[in-house]
């Protein structure tokens, strides 16, 4: 069987019975195949044929002999070539009547192979070899000849070798060759061939083959005699192990391992069968030194089992790879004098050194690198699978075994003293643990202590009676370490840990993800304020867009969690600081990974669909869409609604959320309302009641959305939101009424919006102190008195005449900036006055602000961001979300607007992604306008007004 | 009272020396038992070589003559090591008490060293040694010869590192003496100093401002015009920042002195904002006390913190200082944080008020019916207050102002005819130069 990784896989027969080596190989193989046992299953793949045999029909029997005759013709004609020395038609002929065998094979249904193809074959290993030794002829045949006459010496070797014992029978005495071929039958079927001496044979036809090539000297192919060689002892060599224990030497192995590993890669190798034969090597292996060299390797071709990057590497297999990696260290740290290392390569004989030997003994292998991919595996393996069904739970439930494997690589690392590649192992764990919840990771942690360890234990069993039908393993391996992972009570304390070792030693891109881990689980456990400060003193929102697609999307994971969280905790104006971005575009679902979201935009090349799904999120680690939309569609009604009453006459002033504007805008349009069926619908019709300061019925609505089962501390969050929505509601109405009323009572209005006179008195009072409200309270009735101040009809002429008059004056200012080419004394000014201007429309106290403003203008492009560079420069840029009402006050922090460049960043890789895949389409918004959106909301405006005009 | 003692979040970051003062105070206040403080004390001496005072304490705690064997051992060591100290550094400080030879000095330090090492054989080695005798005489609790050899050591280093480290410990002897006004020039010179020092790392840069305004504490809140230096100094945004993230407790002392500060107005704000995030972090019945008058505008939440507040002053060893005067002893501090934090209340009640009762008034300013209108008399007569008393009701009716809507209209326009004006001129200019060409 070992000749298949040297036939390119030529013959048909070879691949048929690589066929069902691998239904053996996953256990599909019929009840027979149980009996085989796995050491003939490594020595003779292609016994395991005759398994399936007996259950099937047989052809009618003239169809066997039409076979038989159509050889013995073929045979005939190889006579005829041999006599006249015409090797280009013995050649064909050999082909000709391999694939007869087969024919014949299948009709027959049996092993056996028939007396007379051996006797063929026998015919012509004979003539072959007169042919070689009289050099005198070959020299003088034609080069055609001469060229099939190699390659036919090549072939029949390797045919011959399927076929040696049965040749060697016959050799032996070929009288009786149809009894003998049944004797060697069953010896191979039962993969035990206790009968006879096969290493003797072997080793004497190795012997041959070696004179052989003594003889042929250098001049003909010396790779191809080298193959053979070494492909011939292959199949021996499995047989000697099993044989003489005693035998076998480090050399064998280690030129077996080789060899093996040579083949790796090459067309036609079984990558399957590569991982047995190596995993039966590590039994085998001298030194514990070699033993790991050789399970470097069996993980490495488990690696390779699954060649596409898309799909995912087999589970069974996944898990053997585990459980190698747990046995590589096993091994490390039983000797620890074995350091791997994948710098310099080793010596030759490094792993001859055996356990005795004291000093170092490198071995190349590279544990991290390993780990990742068995990570990477894991993961895809969950991309891959249906998470609705059985095996994606399944499939989680090896987490632990994963989670085991890395703690302990982690350890080793750590006791090694190679921080810098245990730092990033720790980032492993990290994400395994940092998108769960508290009762997730305990769900995890029982997983883990209990059923996880019947599971194992189920395992282990099996381990040994495998290993007991093989020879025993030279180097025996215990257990040293837990086959458990453990986990501390909380995992908060995992993380801190884990996380705090990853800032010390880490590199910048692990750190980086690190952190964003780190905000993501502390935002899960609503502790806003530490993610926030996390968030903002590692500036990562600066440097995020330089960073890869896959740190982006666990930014924007990460920005959505944290959004989440400030809503939980009752901060609105933050939670949609953090949400606004990732839906202004409407491609969530692509910024989470969360989904293919298809666009009118762009048609997605196939390619680009295909990094796309790479990048997916598991479906257990998805972030629920429709909640994230329903807070942040909440955030942006609770800003707005009270914003739009606020500023009722200039609609298009200072819009705080431009994505619900639009949505607002197109339900208006509607004539009928319907029902509201999702989560859109729900926060419109809550919209419309909010407006009118229903706070009642707008709770009502928004409460019967199902979403909200989601959370944990459902009835908390639930009773925020009514608090919220009362008293947006109350500012609503204040503002959309305030002019119908000369006073209101504090009492009413207690009794209107079901608050307690404190919380309206506050309310009402900062709403003054803004001067949003011009009003006053009358302390002796408890009473909010209006003032009346509205203008009169000349009054709001003249002031839109001034208006209009200073955007005349700023027109003019650029047309003439444009036509001298924007040099001269004007590059300062026109920014203050477009200052004045805005400010101008406001009304009020634009003389108060205006000095200031200007001032602060200038700053809160520059202050604010210096605010963040500074160290700990907790620029706190979650300015309070009156921050924009109070202008003043910009200066550090930037205001509401600037809060959260993030999103900005966030929809950065799509671009990427896009103009890497040559379409190049600049995206709606390009990252200009946008960085002037977030700078400062005033710039916004101005530009607006000087479209405008 | 003891849970708003900040003392446990300040000790770490001050020197040995510059904790005994707190300590002193907290004994003063009897907010902790004595024995806890003299135990404490002990625990701080340990690592100085004041041994004596250790000893005293000592007795003073346990009421015993004895002394633990450890004790007096230190004491012998720290004797031979004095010695020994002074003679390596002899040679340079009989120089420098000789006013002869140091009048030799310029102020050119490569000459004075190159002058040391000519003629006086005085080279590195004992320039190193004035230090470490410096450094061991501040152990010993003597600041002011402390602070006098560091002070020539500054003027003979050439080791900026050493230079800096010999600051610190000028400014912590001169604290110790209480001489603020040399202490606040050598604050500032370190302040100048750690600033510009943009080489070293954000976190030691971090750590040496919180130390520095820490230190600062004390200068701020005994020197007449610390009151505003603190808030220029803590304001600062890099200070700010040195404060929110690593020592918010500070907020406390910055609060109280924009409290008592009335003419810092704009930067208040922005100090509001920054109480409101940083509430998370760090509360006291100080930053309470803003939070409700600016933030949430709760008067009688206010009311009861500005009551709080009056505790916390009184036991805190900075804010709390007395002043003597004959046997008449005041909290100076006190009495003015209360009468402004009064004032803040008043003010912002009546910015949202149209009419207020008189009694009601009186009560949220802690005062009697009388007090509150003459204090109110007084604020409308000083035109702090635009306001009139209907003494008949019994109210104060506010007088609203608004801006008035022509100013405005004009305001809006003013400009106008200015940049016009510059827009013509320049366009002539431009013509100019083009026919020029």
């Amino acid at each position: 069987m070992a000749s298949r990784f040297w036939t390119q896989g030529d013959s048909e027969t070879e691949e048929e019975e690589s066929d069902y080596e691998d239904e053996v190989e996953d256990g599909v193989g019929a009840g027979e195949s149980a009996t085989v046992t796995a050491g003939s299953r490594y020595l003779q793949g292609n016994a395991s044929d005759s398994d399936d045999s007996d259950g099937q029909k047989r052809v009618v029997r003239s169809a066997k002999d039409k076979r038989y005759e159509e050889m013995t013709t073929t045979i005939d004609q190889m006579k005829n070539a041999m006599k006249i020395n015409d090797w280009v038609s013995l050649q064909e002929s050999f082909d000709k009547i391999n694939k007869q065998l087969e024919k014949v094979m299948r009709v027959t249904e049996s092993e056996k192979v028939p007396t007379l193809y051996i006797r063929a074959l026998v015919m012509l290993e004979d003539f072959l070899a007169q042919a070689l030794a009289n050099k005198d002829a070959k020299k003088k045949m034609s080069p055609s000849n001469a060229k099939a006459l190699n390659s036919m010496k090549q072939k029949l070797k390797k045919n011959n070798r399927q076929y040696e014992d049965l040749i060697n029978k016959y050799r032996e005495n070929p009288e009786v060759e149809g009894e003998s071929d049944e004797l060697t039958e069953e010896d191979e079927e039962s993969g035990s061939e206790f009968e006879e001496d096969p290493s003797k044979i072997a080793i004497g036809s190795e012997e041959d083959e070696d004179e052989d090539e003594d003889d042929e000297g250098g001049e003909t192919s010396a790779e191809g005699g080298w193959e053979k060689k070494m492909s011939k002892k292959d199949k021996l060599m499995d047989r000697q192990f099993m044989k003489d224990p005693s035998e076998i030497t480090w050399d064998t192995v280690d030129k077996k391992l080789k060899e093996i590993v040579a083949a790796r890669g090459r067309k036609g190798t079984q990558r399957v069968e590569q991982v047995e034969q190596l995993t039966f090597l590590t039994r085998v292996a001298k030194t514990p030194a070699q033993k790991l060299e050789i399970l470097f390797s069996v993980v490495s071709a488990q690696f390779d089992v699954n060649p596409s990057l898309s799909g995912h590497m087999p589970i069974n297999v996944w898990k053997k790879c585990v459980q190698n990696m747990l046995v590589i260290l096993d091994i490390l740290v039983q000797y620890s004098n074995i350091v791997v290392d994948d710098t310099v390569e080793p010596e030759e004989n490094e792993t001859q050194k055996g356990a005795d030997y004291k000093g170092t003994i490198r071995v190349w292998g590279n544990l991290v690198a390993f780990l990742e991919r068995i990570d990477a595996e894991f993961f895809k393996s969950l991309q891959c699978i249906d998470p609705h069904t059985r095996e994606y739970v399944e499939r989680l439930r090896d987490e632990p075994m994963f989670f085991a494997l890395a703690q302990n690589v982690q350890d080793y690392l750590e006791r090694v003293g190679d921080f810098k590649a245990a730092a990033k192992v720790a980032l492993k764990r990290v994400e395994l643990v940092y998108y769960k919840p508290q009762e997730v990771y305990d769900a995890m942690r029982n997983l883990a202590e209990h059923t996880d360890g019947e599971n194992l234990d189920g395992e282990e069993p099996k381990m040994p009676q495998e290993s007991s039908r093989g020879p025993p393993a030279f180097v025996v391996t215990p257990e040293l370490l837990p086959r458990k992972p453990t986990f501390p009570e909380s995992s908060r304390t995992l993380m801190d840990i884990l996380v705090s070792l990853i800032y010390k030693y880490g590199d910048e891109r692990t750190k980086a993800r690190a952190m964003l881990c780190d905000i993501y689980h502390h935002a899960i456990l609503d502790e806003f304020s530490t993610s926030r400060d996390l968030l903002l003193m590692s500036h990562l929102q600066d440097s995020i867009q330089h960073m890869d697609i896959s740190t982006q999307i666990l930014f924007n994971r990460a920005m959505a969690q944290l959004g989440l969280c400030a809503f939980r905790v009752g901060l609105v104006a933050e939670g949609h600081a953090c949400l606004s971005e990732l839906f202004s575009g409407g491609r969530v679902k692509e910024l989470l990974a969360q989904g293919v979201s298809q666009s009118r935009y762009h048609e997605k090349t196939p390619e680009q669909e295909r990094l796309e799904r790479r990048r997916q999120m598991p479906y257990h680690m998805h972030i629920n869409l429709e909640l994230l939309e329903a807070v942040h569609l909440i955030c942006a009604m609770l800003l707005e609604v009270p914003n739009m009453a606020a500023n009722s006459h200039d609609a298009k002033r200072k819009v705080m959320s431009k994505t619900f504007r639009r949505l607002l805008e197109v339900s208006e349009r509607q004539t009928f309302t319907a029902p509201p069926e999702n989560v859109r619908d729900h926060v419109l019709a809550a919209t419309r009641a909010l407006s009118k300061g229903d706070f009642q019925k707008s709770f009502e609505v928004i409460s019967s959305l199902d979403v909200w089962k989601l959370l944990r501390n459902r009835e908390s969050v639930l009773e925020m939101l009514q608090a919220k929505i009362k008293e947006e509601a109350l500012r609503t109405y204040l503002f959309t009424y305030s002019s119908s009323y000369d006073s209101l009572s504090l009492d009413w209005l207690t009794k209107m919006f079901d608050l307690s006179d404190t919380q309206i008195h506050s309310i009402v009072s900062k709403m003054m102190i803004t001067e949003e409200l011009r009003a006053g309270w009358d302390q002796p009735t408890r009473c909010i008195l209006f003032h009346d101040v509205e203008h009169t009809r000349l009054q709001a002429l003249a002031f839109h005449l001034t208006e209009k008059l200073s955007i005349l004056a700023e027109s003019n200012e650029r047309a003439i900036e444009a036509k001298t080419g924007g040099t001269g004394g004007l590059d300062g000014l026109p920014l203050r006055r477009r200052d004045g201007q805005d400010y101008a429309a406001v009304g009020g106290r634009w003389q108060d602000n205006n000095l200031s403003f200007s001032q602060t203008r200038q700053q809160s492009g520059g202050t604010a961001r210096s605010g963040y560079n500074t160290v700990g420069g907790t620029g706190r840029a979650f300015g309070p979300g009156q921050a924009s009402r109070d202008r003043v006050g910009q200066s550090r922090g930037t205001g509401s607007g600037g809060g959260y460049p993030g999103g900005y960043q966030s929809t950065r890789y799509q671009d990427t992604a896009y103009g890497g895949g040559g379409l190049g389409r600049t995206p709606y918004q390009t990252a200009a306008t946008r960085g002037s959106q977030m700078d400062a909301s005033t710039r916004m405006v101005s530009l607006n007004r000087g479209a405008r005009t | 009272m003891a849970k708003y003692d900040l003392t446990q979040r300040i000790a770490p970051n001050l020197d040995r020396h510059l904790v005994f003062p707190l300590l002193e105070f907290l004994q003063e206040r009897q907010l902790y038992h004595d024995e806890e403080i003299l135990k404490a004390k002990i625990q701080l001496l340990n690592n100085t070589n004041m041994v004596d005072y250790a000893m005293d304490i000592h007795k003073s705690l346990y009421h015993s003559e004895d002394v633990p064997q450890d004790m007096v051992d230190r004491r012998a060591e720290v004797v031979a090591r004095l010695k020994a100290l002074e003679e390596a550094a002899a040679p340079l400080v009989s120089f420098l008490q000789n006013p002869n030879a140091v009048l030799e000095l310029r102020a050119d330090k490569q000459y004075n060293l190159q002058m040391l090492s000519d003629r006086y054989q005085i080279g590195p080695e004992q320039i190193e040694a004035l230090y470490q005798y410096a450094k061991f005489q501040f152990e010993c609790g003597n600041y002011s010869g402390a602070a006098d050899y560091l002070y020539q050591y500054r003027a003979l280093c050439t080791n900026s590192e050493r230079s800096l480290s010999a600051l610190w410990g000028k400014l912590a002897a001169e604290i110790l003496m209480q001489n603020w006004d040399i202490a606040l020039e050598e604050l500032n010179r370190l302040k100048e100093i750690i600033d510009s020092k943009s080489s070293a790392s954000p976190i030691t840069q971090v750590q040496n401002r919180i130390w520095l305004m820490h230190w600062s504490l004390f200068i701020f809140f005994n020197h007449d015009n610390g009151r505003t230096q603190i808030i220029d100094l803590f304001n600062q945004d890099k200070y700010l920042n040195a404060i929110q993230t690593n020592a918010p407790h500070l907020l406390r002392y910055l609060a109280t002195a924009f409290i008592v500060n009335k003419r810092r107005r704009p930067q208040f704000k922005d100090f509001i904002r920054v109480i409101q995030q940083e509430q998370q972090s760090y509360k006291d019945p100080i930053t309470e006390f803003l939070a409700c008058v600016y933030v949430n505008y709760d008067f009688d939440r206010a009311q009861k913190k500005m009551r709080e507040c009056e505790e916390v002053i009184l036991n805190d060893p900075f804010l709390g200082k007395r002043v003597e005067e004959g046997n008449f002893s005041a909290v100076p501090l006190r009495d003015e944080f209360l009468e402004n934090a009064r004032l803040f209340i008043f003010e912002t009640y009546c910015r949202i008020h149209q009419r207020i009762d008189m009694g009601v008034l009186a009560e949220k300013l802690n005062l009697n019916y009388d007090e509150a209108e003459r204090w109110i008399v007084n604020l409308i007569r000083t035109s702090k207050l635009e306001a009139k008393i209907d003494s008949n009701s019994g109210t104060i009716v506010m007088e609203p102002n608004y801006p008035n809507v022509y100013e405005q209209l004009i305001d809006h326009t003013k400009a106008l005819s200015g940049r016009t004006y510059k827009l013509v001129s320049q366009l002539l200019e431009h013509a100019q130069a083009q026919t020029a060409r």
